[in-house]
């Protein structure tokens, strides 16, 4: 059955399904590696789990693959429960961290391996292959060794293959930690357009955040096998659910503050706020650097500058405080940076602003 | 709940072929083919004994039968997939036993039947397993797993079991009897001999109170401490205790350990001088070590004896036309220990070379530029890092020389050795008991210091590599250093090419030591009995090169890519060989296939599994090796992309081993062309192979032939090595070009 250039993205986008953890847990030993995770991914939107080294994202990917198994719970593809699948038969295909391009098989063969291993008749491989390859943007070099392509390239190899098995699901196994900072954001950028031009369904393992907030229609971010919040990159930007998300997502700083009537207090600075749904008390207020202004004089949290350094585009300051010390984004000090030690004040702008809930 | 709770919600499922294949497979293996042989020819079945003339009068065969079409069946039943294989795994396990049975209880030789039904039962245990979930590996790889492990447990483990059985039961009755006569016998071990008037054991306890108290005086002088001087004057004094005791001792167990020692001690340190001069010397000469490196591998291991014999022997060239002398003393352990020393070096270079070469210049670097000597740098830091390396070398060397079997043999000068006692006990003595115990004895010995080895150097290796490549060219040798070593890589070399070419010559000379006239006879006098056990010999060696490279890689690729229950134990056990001499394992396979339904001896097949289960280590450390370079997600690609692991392994892995795999099969061959002391214990007059045929022309005198047969091994192999390096060279620059092109 030969699929008419035209239809490949037509093919993909049906056979885009959702993928649900259900209480999924997996032990390496004593290791828990997945802690009882139940997750919806919904068909057509790219999901990224994101989280720092050794909290679980690859595991919980390759258990979608069928390259791990879960020690309990379910997987399901689409309505069907694949938990006791092998890898073969999931119709889910997979971009590897370092592309894994097998390095005796010319372009064209890599594409076409999964096709071969089908054992599809030639015509209909050399058509299929050659849709893939003018989907990715890689006209002409069938014949090419993968050592042979920059790195950018080897990536669209990879994803050709990935492709060319219309698989209901597509995985990325952190697929730019191989390139340098420049191509990553070209090839991120690709890969998103890509995607949602496709309507495939895609998740995405990462442990950086701004590669994550930058390609997701949903975030996962996971700590020691578990997941710390599920939000679009806005939600967890702005409202953070706990200090671990807070933190690990841009840079924020926690305070210490004290939630009055209407009125947030954090050490001597009082400024007028009102977040729904928080208590009056003691609380934690996220301050993202870049929404703090700082001044000599006035109003604001009084502090000395520690360090400062000029950044290009903005100052970066340390400021001792007496809620502990604030990292400052200031874009306005471009021209004249206070030195180290003056006294100055802190304003935050109430629009940046967030309460964590208390306990988190 | 667990892993193997799993249920599956999918209902029914399509007809499994695997179990139809195999299960079908069984029964007509089964039905149509004999079930019994009437002796050692393979191919003499006994009429009548067919799977369909069985059925009425072998209850066992029949339900065995019965249990090969009932796995058949299970593959077209609508069934869930894990239930299917939970029952082919209890068919197939069933079938198994009573395939056991039925031939326990005949008690005839094994025809081809019962290879093939059982066969087929171990691959419906491995689908089982896989399909069950009992085991996450695909049918493929667990039906390998399956068959692996029974034939690691059935040709390296039962002979060996045999060994130690033999060596305690002797008449079906358990005693400690022969261990005791074998223990008292002066052949075994000999401290105090009764017939000298010296008394050896004061003497070597006066020896090691002098060599502790010595070494005592010279730790306190420079140490200054208390605690080394006791470690050491304890050390050494025990140490000279127990070598003097040894050296004025007499027995197979004095002339082993001692010869192991000496060979050891030397062949280590001369490995690890010609290791320093192939890494850092300045001279051409270290060119030369390479292709030297190779002579071991491609000698049948009493070549050099051998050769020692012409060179040096009662009539040897040097000894008595040059020196006109007329002495033995070459003959026993001075020459033998020679003779080992030049075999053993060239391994202990190739371990140390690694290891030399594995050192990160930086931290010699380093210890210059805080200002220390090349003396001070050696000892602190050099030494530290290559002790563990050298170690290692020290113990193989004592390994390799305690299991030899040839030299001793040829140039032992008629003194027992242990690995010689086992031969004698069971060929000359036919004392398969006392053999046994020899055999047990030379196996504790060898299995200890393969576990010293393996477990404790083993894990202290300092590994200096980083995988970043360092682009620091290696130090140099100090000048003098340089020549001095040189100049002793020199002899070597120049003996070596003495000793090969004496081989040579006498191949060519009328008679050795009285007249040197040229002479075409001892080639000649090869046909045609001496070319028809070349052929052999490189038949067999061929065909078993195939399975022994295959099987190798195949369990370096379970052992490296899979955990299963017993994986450890399947690697232990394979890797064994390495630590059972060849005359050991000889002697079991002699024990264990020489009667009964496992009736071997006199075959082709027994000395085919022989090289396939010596060889085989070889092949999994290569395969492990090659497997380690490739990355794994190329690999969980392939299955991503639809392919099982059969596929995997065919169009992934085997492409991307394949210089490896090459190499393997060509070691292979020319290790089982060259071995001599597993197989010398299994050869017959119809079915001979070169290197029993030159020990035979050795004992009978006929030393010109021996030499031509010798020089013609040497030669063929030499060739065959070269074939395969160009083949490989090739191989990886094909590999290279693809990966340097980039643009």
């Amino acid at each position: 059955m030969a699929v008419p250039a035209t239809q490949l993205k037509q093919v993909l986008h049906q056979a885009a399904s959702p993928v649900r953890f259900e209480r999924v847990t997996k032990r390496f030993g004593t290791v828990m590696a997945v802690d009882d995770v139940t997750l919806k991914v919904p068909a057509g939107n790219l999901v990224t789990l994101l989280g720092p080294s050794g909290c679980g994202k690859t595991t919980a990917l390759r258990m979608i693959a069928g390259l791990e198994w879960p020690t309990e719970g379910r997987v399901y593809i689409g309505d069907e429960d694949v938990t006791p699948l092998p890898a073969a038969n999931r119709s889910v295909t997979m971009v590897f961290q370092a592309y894994a391009l097998f390095p005796h098989l010319t372009v064209f063969e890599n594409i076409a391996y999964g096709l071969r291993v089908m054992r599809r008749p030639h015509e209909e491989i050399r058509h299929r292959v050659g849709e893939a390859m003018s989907l990715v943007g890689l006209p002409g070099l069938e014949r090419r060794a993968p050592a042979q392509l920059s790195g950018g390239q080897q990536q669209r190899v990879a994803l050709a293959r990935a492709l060319v098995m219309q698989p209901k699901v597509l995985l990325f196994d952190e697929p730019l930690s191989n390139l340098d900072a420049k191509l990553r954001k070209r090839v991120r950028a690709d890969i998103r357009m890509l995607q949602q031009d496709l309507g495939i369904t895609s998740i995405y393992v990462t442990h950086d955040q701004s590669e994550a907030l930058a390609i997701s229609d949903i975030v996962v971010v996971m700590n020691q096998g578990r997941i710390e919040q599920i939000g679009t990159p806005t939600d967890l930007y702005r409202r953070p659910a706990s200090r671990f998300v807070a933190d690990f997502i841009g840079e924020a700083n926690l305070l210490p503050a004290v939630v009055e009537d209407g009125t947030v207090r954090v050490g001597s600075y009082r400024f007028p706020y009102r977040q729904p749904g928080v208590a009056t008390g003691a609380a934690t207020l996220m301050v993202r650097p870049e929404s703090v202004q700082v001044g000599v004089g006035g109003e604001g949290l009084p502090g000395r500058v520690q360090t400062a350094f000029f950044m290009g585009t903005y100052a970066d300051y340390l400021i001792e405080t007496e809620a502990g010390e604030v990292s400052v984004a200031d874009p306005r000090s471009v021209d004249g940076i206070y030195p180290m030690g003056t006294e100055v004040r802190l304003l935050f702008s109430p629009t940046a602003l967030y309460l964590l809930p208390p306990g988190a | 709940m667990t892993s193997s709770t799993i249920a599956i919600t999918r209902p029914a499922h399509a007809p499994s072929m695997t179990l139809l294949a195999w299960g079908g497979l069984a029964l007509a293996g089964g039905l149509l083919l004999p079930w019994f042989r009437t002796g050692r020819d393979l191919a003499s079945f006994v009429a009548g004994t067919t799977g369909i003339e069985l059925l009425g009068s072998e209850p066992a065969v029949a339900a065995a039968l019965v249990c090969a079409l009932l796995s058949a069946i299970l593959g077209m039943l609508k069934l869930p997939l894990y239930r299917r294989g939970q029952l082919a795994l209890v068919t197939a396990a069933a079938g198994c036993t009573l395939v056991v049975l039925a031939l326990v209880g005949h008690g005839q030789p094994m025809g081809p039947a019962p290879v093939v039904v059982f066969l087929g039962f171990l691959s419906l245990v491995g689908v089982g397993l896989s399909l069950s979930g009992y085991l996450r590996a695909d049918a493929f790889i667990a039906a390998s797993i399956v068959w692996v492990a029974v034939f690691v447990v059935l040709f390296i483990l039962y002979p060996l079991w045999a060994v130690l059985q033999a060596s305690v039961v002797v008449k079906g009755r358990l005693t400690l009897e022969v261990f005791g006569t074998v223990f008292q016998s002066p052949n075994f071990l000999m401290i105090n001999n009764p017939y000298t008037p010296r008394d050896e054991i004061r003497i070597a306890v006066t020896f090691g109170a002098v060599v502790a108290a010595v070494s005592g005086l010279v730790a306190a002088v420079l140490a200054r401490k208390l605690r080394p001087v006791v470690v050491w004057a304890a050390g050494s004094g025990i140490a000279g205790l127990l070598i003097s005791a040894l050296y004025l001792g007499f027995g197979a167990v004095r002339n082993s350990v001692l010869l192991a020692l000496v060979v050891g001690v030397a062949s280590t340190g001369l490995g690890f001088l010609f290791a320093l001069l192939a890494e850092r010397s300045q001279l051409p000469t270290r060119r030369l070590l390479g292709p030297i490196s190779i002579l071991p591998i491609i000698t049948p291991p009493f070549v050099l004896g051998l050769a020692m014999v012409y060179l040096f022997g009662r009539q040897g060239f040097v000894t008595h036309s040059v020196l006109g002398m007329s002495t033995t003393v070459f003959s026993g352990l001075l020459g033998l220990s020679i003779a080992q020393i030049l075999a053993y070096t060239p391994i202990a270079f190739l371990l140390l070379q690694g290891v030399v070469r594995a050192m990160d210049v930086a931290l010699e670097e380093a210890s210059e530029t805080l200002g220390a000597s090349n003396w001070y740098t050696l000892r602190t830091v050099i030494w530290p890092l290559a002790r563990p390396g050298i170690a290692n070398a020290f113990l193989l060397t004592v390994i390799e020389s305690l299991a030899d079997f040839g030299n001793p043999v040829v140039i032992g000068g008629g003194k027992p050795y242990l690995a010689t006692e086992v031969f004698y006990a069971i060929i000359g003595r036919y004392n398969p008991n006392e053999a046994a115990v020899f055999g047990v004895v030379l196996l504790s010995m060898t299995l200890t210091i393969f576990l010293i080895q393996r477990y404790w150097v083993g894990e202290r290796f300092y590994v200096t590599v980083t995988g970043r490549p360092t682009h620091a060219t290696p130090r140099k040798l100090p000048r003098a250093l340089d020549y001095a070593v040189t100049g002793v890589f020199l002899v070597w070399v120049l003996l070596i090419v003495l000793l090969y070419g004496s081989i040579f010559v006498g191949s060519v000379t009328k008679l050795w030591g009285f007249d040197y006239t040229f002479t075409l006879a001892h080639v000649k006098g090869l046909s045609p009995s001496g070319w028809y056990v070349f052929r052999t010999t490189a038949s067999l060696s061929l065909i078993a090169a195939l399975p022994s490279t295959a099987l190798g890689f195949l369990i370096g690729y379970l052992v490296t890519r899979y955990s299963f229950p017993g994986r450890r134990a399947l690697e232990f056990s394979s890797m064994l060989s390495f630590a059972v001499p060849g005359t050991v394992m000889g002697i079991g396979y002699i024990l264990a296939f020489n009667q009964g339904t496992l009736l071997l001896t006199g075959t082709e097949l027994i000395i085919i599994m022989a090289f396939v289960f010596r060889n085989m280590p070889v092949a999994i450390r290569s395969g492990v090796a090659a497997i380690h370079q490739i990355d794994r997600s190329l690999e969980e690609c392939s299955t991503m992309l639809r392919a099982g692991s059969l596929t995997t392994l065919r169009r992934v892995v085997a492409p991307l081993v394949q210089a490896a795999l090459l190499s393997g099969l060509v070691f292979a061959f020319v290790r089982a062309m060259t071995a001599v002391s597993q197989v010398i214990f299994l050869v017959t007059p119809r079915v001979n192979l070169s290197t029993a045929l030159i020990l035979s022309y050795v004992e009978h005198g006929s030393m010109g032939r021996a030499a031509a047969l010798s020089s013609v091994l040497v030669v063929f192999m030499a060739v065959v090595i070269m074939i395969m390096y160009s083949v490989t060279t090739r191989i990886d620059a094909r590999a290279g070009r693809g990966a340097q092109a980039k643009p």
